[in-house]
C-alpha cells in the first residue's frame, strides 16, 4: 500500500466490521428521531384481536396506539388511520396474505414490529403492501415476512428507519424483497436496515430519493429498472452480490456510498445495463468482484456518465468494460490494490472513455514540476491481459511472480506489442480519500 | 492442468512452427500473427472453424430467420449459411411464391382475407423419435399471424402451412412432443378465441389464451388439421414450452408472463404494458397433460371453436389435464432436461435458474395438494415444493440448453454472458462473455434425449461494434462457444443480416438424408409425387384449351424447348415447365421480363405457372442461372400477338 492508502483501507475494512449506528444522510434533514408521538386522542389498543376490528371499522384520522403484546393480523388499513407503538407490540400474520394492507391515503405507521407473512410468491405476500399517497412508515421491525415492505402506485410514500430481517437459512431466490417500489414517485427512503431480504427493487419509480440506508447479505443493494433520476446517497451496501444496479435508467445521482464485498456470481459494486447520465461520484468500492460494470452505458451518447471521485480498492476489476467505453467520463477516482484496474471484455479498450486524473497506484511516471499530475501519462496496456487472452489457463498464474516477471519483461523487451486499454494524459500522483461514507459532508 | 500443459503445448507448437519451415516471403505464423494481431487463442479458434475447400461441417444449425419469415441452414463449426429456406415468405431464387404450387402454399397461410406475404418466425422444431432428433422435418412458427410451417428435410423445402383462427398469435411454438405425435402452438397474446370483437376492459372475461395440439402425420408428412385440438387458457401471455420426455412423457410444460392480466392503455391513465405485465413477483408455469387430454377429446368433451375441437378451460379443470406451479416472473425458457426427469426455468428479470422436479411436481398433483387456484379455478402448486433448488447463474438468464456431461448452459441476458453450471450440485463453473444481449442459446442437440456437447451458439440480438459499419441498421451476431475443453472458447462470430433469429436447433449432419436430385423426372415438391402436367424429353407441345395455352416445356443445358412461345394479347397461359436434367446442381432459372415471371427447377423439378398474356409485345424468356457455358443462349421469346 502506498501513499497513504493504508489509512483509508483500514478505515474503510472498520467501517465494514462494525455494527454501523444508524447513517445520517447529508442530503435529508434525518427527522425520524422525532416521531409523532405526541399526537392526541390516541386509542390504547391491548393486545389480542381487538386491533383487526378497530382498524376495519375506525373513521379516518383515527390513531391507535399499539400496546405490547402480539396483536393479530391481518390488518387490512382503508382510511387515513395512524398506528403506534413499540417494537414489543407485534402485528401478527395469520400465516397467509399480506400481514398489513394499506389502501388508502395519509396513513401513518410507526414504531411496532410485525411478524411474518403468507408464504406465496405468487400472490406476493408481505409484511407491508401500501397502495396510497402520503403514506408514512417509520421505525418498523419487520421479520420473518417473504416480502418486507411492497410499494404501489404511491406518492409521497416516506419510509424511515425501518428495518427488514429477511431469512437467512433460506437460499436468495427463495425469499422475497426487503422494499419494493413499484410506480413510485417522490418517495423518500431513509435510514432503513435490510438484511438478508432478497432485493431492495425500485421499478418504473422515478423522482424517489433513498439514503442512509443499510443494505447487508442480499441480492440486489438497489435495483433499478426503467427509474430515472432517482437519488442514491450515503448508503451501505455489504455482503450483498450486487450494490447498485441501474437498467434502462437515467440520470441517476449515486454519492458517497459505501458498497463493499459483492462477492458471487455476478459480484459487481455498481453497474449499469444501458443507463445513461449517471453520476457516480465519492462512493468506496471496495473488495467488490467488479467495482463498476459498464454494460452498453451510456445508451445514449447524449447522457454520458461521470464517474469522479470514487474510490476503487480490492477486487479483480476495478472497472469492467462489456462493450463499448464512449461517453464515460472518469474523473479523480483512485485505484488501488486491483487485480485488474480497468479491464474490456471482447478485446475492444477503454480508450474511447475519458480519463482526466485519475490515481493509479501503478503509475511509474513522476511530477518533477510538483503540481500533483504525473508528467507523462498513464497508460495501461495490459500484457497480461492479453497473455490471459491468448492462453486462458494462464489465469491460472495471476499474482504470481512467473507472471509479474513475464509482464515486467514485456515491458522492458516487449514480445508481443502489448494493447493500450487506456491512457490518462494527466494522471494524479496522489489523491485524498473522498469523504468517508455516510458522514455527514459526504455528497 | 490438462488445459494449462495444453496451453504451454500450443505456445510451443507456435513457437516452433515460427522458427521452421519458413519460406522468408511470409515470415511464418508468428509474423501473420503479428501482422493481423492474433493471439494464440485467435489462431486456436480458427483451427477449430476453418474448413478447407470440399470440407464438411459436422453438424448443421437451422435457425428462423426472425421477421424475414425465413429458415436459415448454417454449418457448424464453419458458420457458413448453407441454405435460406422460403417458408412463409416470397423467396425468388427458389422461385418459392412465384408458381403455381408455392404461390397455393402461401396463400393457403392466408388469414380471412388478408393476404399474408411476411412472418416473424420464431422457433424451429426437428421432428422426434422417442425424444431425439430423427432428420425428417422441421417445423416452425410464426408469431404474427398463429401459423405454423412443415419442411420436408427430404428436399428442405416448405411442404405446408397451417393457422387456426381460433388465436390471433403465438410464441411458444414449434415444440414437439418425443415422437412428433404433436406440434405445439400455444398463443402469446390474448384475444377473444375465434376472433371477433370484445372491449379491452372484458379482457379478464372474455380474452383468452390458448394451445394447438396439430396432429402431424409422418407417413404423409402432413399436419392433419381434422384431427388436430385445442385446450382453452386463461388471459395469460403464454411463452416458451417444451414437452415432457421420458419420465415426463405425456406432459407439455408452457411458461406464462403478464398472470397479472395488464393490457396497457398508456394515453388512457394505465400503466404501459410491460410495467403493468411484470408487477407480480411470479407467473405461472402450465403444466398440461396432453395424452389425458387427447381421450377427452376422443370423448367428445370439446366445443367447436373457428372449426378447432377446443377443450373448455372449466374441462380442462375438472378432467385434470391443468395445473399451475409459480415461476419467477417473466421466465423465458422451460427447458426439460435430458433425462425428463427436471424442467429448468429462468426469469429474464430474475438471478437464478430454478429447477423444477417432475417427481414432486407429478406427486403434488397426484396427491391433489394445491397453494390454491388461479382466479378461473386452475389449481396452483406449491412453488417451493415442485423445486429441487436454484442455480445461481447471473443477471437476466434466459434460455437453457444441455451437453453430455451433465452441464446446462444458460444464457444470460442481462449480463451477456453465457453460463456453464452442474445440473447435479447447480454450481456454475465458468461465465463467459458474449457480445451482446443473448437471446436464445443452442448446444449440439441440447434439447434431446441425448445431447452431444462440443457446441454452443449464442444467439446475440445486438452487435453494436462487432462488425464493419453497415448503416444503423445492424447485423445480429451468432458466437460460436467451443464446449468440449475445460473451459469455454469463443471461436467465432457471425453476422446475421437477413433477419432476427431467435431460436435455432442444432443437428448432427450424418443424421440428415437429404436427396440430391429429384426423380424420377417430374417431381413436384410439395408432393414429392410426379406432377400431373410433369413433361419428359420429347413430349415439349403446345396446346390450346378452353382455359387457355398450355406450354409443356421442359429445361435442359442449354436450351428451353420450345423456346418461342406464341400467344395472343389476354389469352391465360398455363406454363408446364420441367427440368429433365438428372446432373447434381443442375438447376435452371426461368423468367420473364416484365411480367414477375420467376420460377426455379432444380433437376428433375416440375413447377407450373400461371399468367394472362396481357399487353401485345416482345418478351425475352431466359434461364436465371448460370448452368453451362451457354447460360446466356439458353433463351427464347414469349410473343404477344394482338388481337
Amino acid at each position: 500500500m502506498r501513499r497513504g492508502w493504508a489509512r483509508a483501507g483500514a478505515l474503510g475494512m472498520a467501517l465494514l466490521a462494525a455494527a454501523a449506528p444508524p447513517l445520517r444522510a447529508g442530503s435529508a434533514a434525518p427527522d425520524s428521531a422525532a416521531p409523532e408521538s405526541a399526537a392526541p386522542q390516541c386509542l390504547a389498543v391491548p393486545a389480542g384481536d381487538a386491533l383487526r376490528q378497530l382498524v376495519a371499522a375506525a373513521e379516518p384520522g383515527s390513531a391507535f396506539c399499539l400496546a405490547d403484546g402480539v396483536h393479530e393480523g391481518p390488518l387490512h388499513i382503508a382510511a387515513a388511520l395512524s398506528l403506534r407503538g413499540g417494537a414489543a407490540a407485534v402485528v401478527r400474520s395469520a400465516g397467509a396474505g399480506s400481514t398489513i394492507e394499506v389502501n388508502a391515503d395519509g396513513v401513518r405507521l410507526s414504531g411496532f414490529s410485525v411478524d411474518g407473512s403468507g408464504a406465496r410468491f405468487d400472490r406476493l405476500d408481505a409484511a407491508l403492501r401500501i397502495r396510497g399517497d402520503d403514506v408514512r412508515v417509520e421505525n418498523l421491525r419487520i421479520r420473518g415476512a417473504l416480502f418486507g415492505i411492497l410499494a404501489e402506485q404511491c406518492r409521497g410514500l416516506q419510509l424511515l428507519g425501518n428495518s427488514v430481517r429477511g431469512n437467512p437459512q433460506k437460499v436468495l431466490g427463495l425469499r422475497g424483497d426487503g422494499i419494493r417500489l413499484w410506480e413510485v414517485r417522490g418517495a423518500r427512503v431513509e435510514n432503513n436496515r435490510l438484511e438478508d431480504s432478497r432485493d431492495l427493487v425500485v421499478w418504473y419509480s422515478p423522482g424517489n430519493v433513498f439514503a442512509g440506508n443499510q443494505v447487508r447479505r442480499g441480492r440486489y443493494g438497489t435495483h433499478f429498472m426503467y427509474s430515472h433520476g432517482n437519488r442514491v446517497e450515503a448508503n451501505r451496501y455489504v455482503d450483498n452480490v450486487v450494490g447498485i444496479f441501474s437498467m434502462y435508467s437515467r440520470g441517476l445521482q449515486i454519492r458517497g456510498n459505501l458498497i463493499a464485498r459483492s462477492h458471487g456470481a455476478a459480484g459487481v459494486g455498481i453497474g449499469a445495463k444501458e443507463s445513461g447520465g449517471l453520476a457516480i461520484v465519492e462512493n468506496w468500492l471496495l473488495d467488490n468482484t467488479v467495482g463498476i460494470y459498464l454494460d452498453n452505458s451510456p445508451f445514449d451518447p447524449a447522457r454520458p456518465n461521470r464517474i469522479a471521485r470514487n474510490l476503487l480498492r480490492f477486487g479483480e476489476s476495478g472497472v469492467v468494460f462489456h462493450g463499448p467505453s464512449a461517453g464515460n467520463r472518469f474523473f479523480g477516482n483512485r485505484f488501488s490494490d486491483l487485480h485488474l484496474s480497468v479491464s474490456v471484455e471482447g478485446r475492444g479498450t477503454a480508450r474511447d472513455a475519458e480519463w482526466r486524473g485519475n490515481d493509479f497506484d501503478d503509475y511509474a511516471g513522476y511530477d518533477f514540476d510538483g503540481d500533483g499530475i504525473g508528467d507523462v501519462p498513464y497508460v495501461l496496456r495490459t500484457l497480461e491481459a492479453d497473455l490471459a487472452a491468448r492462453a486462458p489457463a494462464l489465469r491460472f498464474f495471476r499474482g504470481t511472480p512467473a507472471l509479474a516477471l513475464a509482464e515486467w519483461i514485456g515491458r522492458v523487451a516487449p514480445i508481443f506489442q502489448p494493447s493500450t486499454l487506456l491512457e490518462d494524459p494527466a494522471p494524479a500522483m496522489r489523491l485524498a480519500p473522498p469523504p468517508v461514507p455516510g458522514t455527514p459532508d459526504a455528497g | 492442468m490438462k488445459a494449462r500443459i495444453l496451453a504451454i503445448a500450443v505456445a510451443g507448437i507456435l513457437l516452433a512452427a515460427s522458427g521452421c519451415g519458413q519460406d522468408g516471403s511470409n515470415g511464418g505464423l508468428l509474423n501473420l500473427m503479428n501482422a493481423r494481431g492474433l493471439s494464440e487463442a485467435d489462431v486456436s479458434a480458427a483451427l477449430k472453424t476453418y474448413t478447407p475447400t470440399g470440407g464438411r461441417d459436422d453438424y448443421l444449425l437451422f435457425a428462423s430467420g426472425g421477421h424475414s419469415g425465413q429458415v436459415m441452414v448454417i454449418g457448424v463449426p464453419s458458420m457458413r449459411i448453407l441454405k435460406v429456406i422460403g417458408v412463409f415468405t416470397p423467396e425468388p431464387w427458389q422461385g418459392y411464391g412465384y408458381g403455381d404450387q408455392t404461390n397455393a402454399l402461401l396463400s393457403s397461410g392466408d388469414r380471412g382475407d388478408t393476404e399474408l406475404r411476411w412472418a416473424d418466425t420464431h422457433h424451429p422444431a426437428l421432428s422426434e423419435t422417442k425424444g431425439d432428433y430423427d432428420g425428417e422435418y422441421l417445423f416452425i412458427n410464426d408469431k404474427a399471424n398463429a401459423r405454423v410451417a412443415v419442411i420436408s428435410l427430404k428436399d428442405f423445402v416448405t411442404q405446408q402451412i397451417v393457422t387456426s383462427r381460433l388465436i390471433e398469435s403465438d410464441h411458444g411454438a414449434t415444440f414437439v412432443t418425443p415422437n412428433t405425435e404433436y406440434v405445439v402452438e400455444p398463443s402469446q397474446y390474448p384475444a377473444p378465441l375465434g376472433g371477433g370483437y370484445a372491449p379491452i376492459e372484458q379482457f379478464n372475461e372474455k380474452y383468452r389464451g390458448a394451445v394447438i395440439f396439430w396432429k402431424f402425420d409422418r407417413e404423409k408428412g402432413r399436419i392433419v388439421e381434422a384431427q388436430s385440438w385445442a385446450m382453452e387458457l386463461p388471459p395469460y401471455m403464454q411463452d416458451l414450452t417444451d414437452a415432457g420426455k421420458l419420465a415426463s412423457d405425456g406432459w407439455v410444460f408452457i411458461n406464462s408472463f403478464n398472470t397479472e392480466r395488464a393490457w396497457g392503455g398508456t394515453l388512457e391513465g394505465n400503466p404501459p404494458m410491460e410495467s403493468g405485465a411484470s408487477q407480480n413477483d411470479m407467473d405461472y408455469m402450465h403444466i398440461i397433460n396432453w395424452r389425458s387430454a387427447e381421450k377427452v377429446v376422443a370423448a367428445g368433451k370439446t366445443e367447436r371453436i373457428a372449426g378447432m375441437r377446443v377443450i373448455r378451460l372449466q374441462t380442462a379443470i375438472d378432467e385434470g389435464l391443468l395445473y399451475f406451479v409459480p415461476e419467477p416472473k417473466s421466465p423465458h425458457g422451460v427447458d426439460v432436461t435430458p433425462d425428463g426427469k427436471e424442467m429448468v426455468v429462468s426469469g429474464k428479470l430474475d438471478t437464478h435458474a430454478t429447477v423444477y422436479s417432475w417427481a414432486k411436481v407429478k406427486a403434488l398433483i397426484d396427491a391433489g395438494k394445491f397453494v390454491g387456484k388461479d382466479p378461473y379455478g386452475v389449481p396452483i402448486l406449491s412453488f417451493e415444493d415442485s423445486i429441487r433448488g436454484q442455480a445461481e447463474i447471473g443477471l437476466g438468464p434466459l434460455h437453457t440448453q444441455y451437453d453430455n456431461k451433465g452441464f446446462a448452459y444458460t444464457s444470460v441476458f442481462l449480463e451477456s454472458k453465457v453460463a456453464k453450471w452442474r445440473l447435479s450440485d447447480l454450481q456454475v463453473i465458468e461465465k463467459i462473455p458474449v457480445h451482446y444481449n443473448v437471446g436464445h442459446l443452442v448446444a449440439a442437440e441440447g434439447d434431446t434425449v441425448s445431447p452431444d456437447g462440443g457446441y454452443v451458439v449464442a444467439m446475440n440480438k445486438w452487435a453494436i461494434d462487432r462488425f464493419n459499419n453497415v448503416g444503423p441498421l445492424l447485423p445480429q451476431n451468432f458466437q460460436l462457444i467451443d464446449t468440449s475443453g475445460e473451459a469455454m472458447q469463443l471461436l467465432y462470430d457471425m453476422p446475421i443480416p437477413i433477419g432476427e433469429p431467435h431460436y435455432a436447433q442444432m443437428i448432427k449432419a450424418d443424421k440428415l438424408k437429404s436427396i440430391e436430385v429429384y426423380t424420377p423426372i417430374g417431381i413436384d415438391p410439395l408432393t414429392h409425387k410426379v406432377a400431373k402436367n410433369a413433361v419428359q424429353a420429347g413430349q415439349e407441345r403446345i396446346e390450346r384449351r378452353a382455359d387457355g395455352v398450355h406450354v409443356y416445356m421442359t429445361a435442359v443445358r442449354s436450351h428451353f424447348t420450345p423456346d418461342i412461345v406464341r400467344v395472343k394479347e389476354g389469352e391465360h397461359v398455363h406454363l408446364h415447365l420441367t427440368n429433365v436434367e438428372q446432373a447434381k446442381d443442375a438447376t435452371h432459372g426461368f423468367a420473364i421480363g416484365s411480367k414477375n415471371i420467376n420460377v426455379s427447377i432444380e433437376p428433375g423439378e416440375h413447377a407450373d405457372l400461371h399468367f394472362i398474356a396481357g399487353k401485345p409485345g416482345v418478351y425475352p424468356l431466359y434461364c436465371t442461372e448460370f448452368c453451362s457455358a451457354l447460360h446466356l443462349e439458353m433463351a427464347g421469346y414469349l410473343l404477344v400477338e394482338p388481337r
